[in-house]
């Protein structure tokens, strides 16, 4: 199982896909691309789990990354 | 038998951008329940607010679980030197020399020793998400950014004369 961790006012939400070959796998990994899309397109970063940290990551979203963290855009002043 | 009506993939992300569900299809559904910040604009929240109708029940919560999730994104060792400290350094890759210190909640301070040029005329930068988050959870995120992608940090922070809390954490 995969997961997302995204980042908002509520602390973080999660929003999680199966690996298994079923129909219902497929369609939570394709929303979990789209939020991952989303969010790049929007200016934010994307991180994902390495050992026992994060690090930011700009390759296509891969189902089976462990977990994934929505970064949020950043702004001066 | 009625057919479901597919809506143009153009026309799905239309509807998402102003707020509608979008549908289950080829791109998939997501839970409305998630909240996906950068679909909204913030401007209008005053500062280290999350927005009207938030509780203190949910500011707890969500100050909790962003302990959790920035624990997990700086890793055992990094979060404990933090606790420990009160702060974390982070060398600047792109300026030999200069360092980075990283308060929660606060402006970053540029530390340069001698014969080192900062780029900015003031020694703290105000950098701070363009959506409301609770303060643990950005510090872990600026972190990554200094680390990761510097570029970022050198092209948006906000030099400032003094020190002060984040206007868009809480």
């Amino acid at each position: 199982m995969g997961r997302i961790l995204v980042a908002n006012r509520r602390g973080h939400q999660v929003v999680e896909w199966e690996t298994t070959d079923t129909e219902e796998a497929r369609e939570q990994i394709a929303a979990a691309e789209r939020i991952i899309r989303e969010a790049r397109e929007a200016g934010c970063a994307v991180s994902r789990k390495e050992g026992d940290r994060h690090v930011i990551d700009h390759q296509p979203f891969d189902p089976k990354v462990e977990e994934y963290q929505i970064i949020a855009p950043i702004a001066g002043g | 038998m009625a057919h479901p009506i597919t809506l143009p993939s153009w026309l799905r992300r239309l509807s998402g951008r102003f707020g509608g569900s979008p549908s289950a299809g080829a791109e998939g559904a997501v839970d409305p329940a998630i909240e996906q910040p950068w679909r909204k604009r913030w401007d209008h929240l005053p500062k280290r607010t999350a927005g009207y109708g938030f509780t203190h029940a949910d500011y707890a919560e969500a100050r909790r679980r962003a302990r959790e999730v920035a624990r997990s994104t700086l890793g055992e060792e990094t979060w404990r030197r933090l606790q420990r400290q009160g702060y974390l350094d982070l060398p600047s890759q792109r300026i030999p020399g200069m360092v980075y210190r990283l308060r929660v909640g606060r402006r970053i301070e540029v530390l340069c020793p001698p014969g080192v040029v900062s780029p900015w005329p003031w020694d703290f930068l105000c950098i701070n998400p363009t959506y409301p988050l609770p303060e643990e959870e950005f510090f872990a995120q600026l972190y990554l950014y200094l680390r990761d992608r510097e570029d970022i940090v050198l092209k948006v922070a906000a030099p400032q004369p003094w020190d002060q809390a984040l206007g868009r954490t809480f």
